[in-house]
């Protein structure tokens, strides 16, 4: 109930502002231009449709996590720069409560950027094979590695207390989990890159996205890397637990 | 006149009945099936490839892999396959003496025209690769030009989170007032 509490702060005041609304007003207008020109532009329409429904797809993925970071950055350590959080652990909502509450505010804005992009899913899938399964998979995995993130950056912004310096290890941490992507097809084949591949969990996001709207694989072939996305968000969640648990005035 | 003719068709001769091709000389052969395919842009396709051992001996660590060549006049160049999805070259660890393998290839038509495709197969022990007959293959142009539809998303989407951000903030402006 507090927790709900908390969230529904948070929400309000990150989210239904108007300076919180420039980011899905900015996100809507990136994947406009990016599925206009997949649609349109006679170079990038070669592509088959699998394969513009997967990188649209990614894109979605690394804004959720990134929007993610920039919000638990914010968390704990932007409340001490406000000087808020002293009033906050005065109300009687726990730590692990307020910790919560702040994620699921977090989590929120995954949905919301989620729900604005599922018009561009239908329309740049349109017609192709595996949208809809393509799309549940984005929701699930999207959803895990929006907790993952946010509840690392959040852990992270509760120990340093530094809002500037959580949201330079939090951008470091984005930049190393979209390594993959900087990454040629050889070097990703070579076994550093294939180990980088399977312990990345961004990485194993988009390659079970790789397999199954492009290769049209099912659950089995996914299993073991959503398993590791999975132990990912434990972990993090562990991570902001105890990180939170030690946090002092 | 006539024995200078003579001459020559006897060396040619010789030379016809000496000749013996690559494939046949050694002691893997390979082919390739289809041997034409008409598609469209954006189909999936798969090549297989059967390779044979000729010989009485055991094949070992054969390494077998397609190839596609753009024969469109003007754009003739060897593809790079990654594209098509089907770069992975296939290991066969054993081939039994008189045996066959049988590898697949998927691959995705990402682009138009006429191309050629074959499987090579390389075997370790002997120095010349083999190389299948060509399969042709015709790709018709498929444009996914459909701004029609992207349109009124790309365009109204924006446009519709802008009037909800702005009628929070006049919500909050009011609210303040």
């Amino acid at each position: 109930m507090k927790t709900a509490y908390i969230m529904q702060k948070e929400i309000k005041e990150s989210i239904l502002t108007p300076k919180g609304f420039l980011w899905y007003i900015l996100t809507s207008i990136i994947l406009s231009i990016l599925s206009y020109l997949f649609l349109t532009n006679s170079e990038l329409s070669l592509l088959d449709q699998g394969q513009m429904l997967y990188m649209i797809m990614n894109f979605i993925t690394a804004l959720g996590i990134l929007i993610g970071l920039v919000f638990g950055a914010d968390a704990f350590a932007g409340e001490i720069e406000r000087g808020t959080l002293e009033a906050l652990f005065l109300s009687p909502a726990s730590k692990m409560e307020i910790a919560m509450g702040k994620l699921g505010a977090a989590i929120s804005n995954w949905g919301i950027i989620f729900a604005i992009s599922l018009p561009y899913l239908f329309v740049v899938g349109k017609g192709g094979q595996n949208v809809l399964t393509g799309i549940v998979y984005l929701l699930i995995l999207g959803t895990l590695l929006a907790i993952t993130f946010s509840a690392f950056s959040m852990g992270l912004s509760a120990r340093i207390k530094s809002m500037k310096n959580s949201l330079i290890i939090s951008f470091f941490m984005f930049l190393l989990a979209g390594a993959p992507i900087f990454l040629s097809a050889a070097l990703r084949r070579t076994w550093f890159g294939r180990i980088l591949d399977l312990i990345n969990p961004f990485a194993d996001a988009i390659n079970t996205f790789d397999s199954v709207v492009i290769d049209s694989q099912g659950f089995s072939y996914q299993a073991g890397r959503v398993a590791i996305i999975c132990g990912y968000t434990l972990l993090s969640l562990w991570f902001l637990k105890r990180s939170v648990s030690g946090l002092e005035m | 006149m006539k024995k200078s003719s003579l001459l020559l068709s006897t060396i040619f001769l010789a030379i016809l009945v000496n000749y013996v091709p690559a494939s046949a000389a050694s002691r893997v052969a390979v082919s390739i099936d289809p041997p034409s395919v008409q598609a469209n842009m954006g189909d999936k396709i798969t090549y297989t490839g059967t390779i044979t051992n000729n010989s009485g001996k055991a094949i070992d660590n054969v390494i077998a892999y397609i190839s596609l060549a753009n024969v469109t006049q003007g754009k003739e160049a060897p593809m790079d396959l990654e594209d098509w999805s089907a770069n992975k070259a296939i290991k066969v660890d054993a081939i039994p003496p008189h045996g066959t393998y049988e590898g697949k290839w998927p691959m995705r038509l990402i682009d138009s025209g006429s191309y050629v495709a074959y499987i090579t197969v390389v075997d370790k022990n002997d120095n010349i690769p083999i190389s299948s007959m060509m399969s042709h293959l015709e790709i018709k142009r498929i444009l996914r030009l459909n701004p029609n539809n992207v349109l009124p998303v790309a365009l109204g989407e924006p446009v519709l989170i802008g009037i909800v951000f702005m009628v929070i903030a006049f919500k909050r402006r009011s609210r303040v007032k």
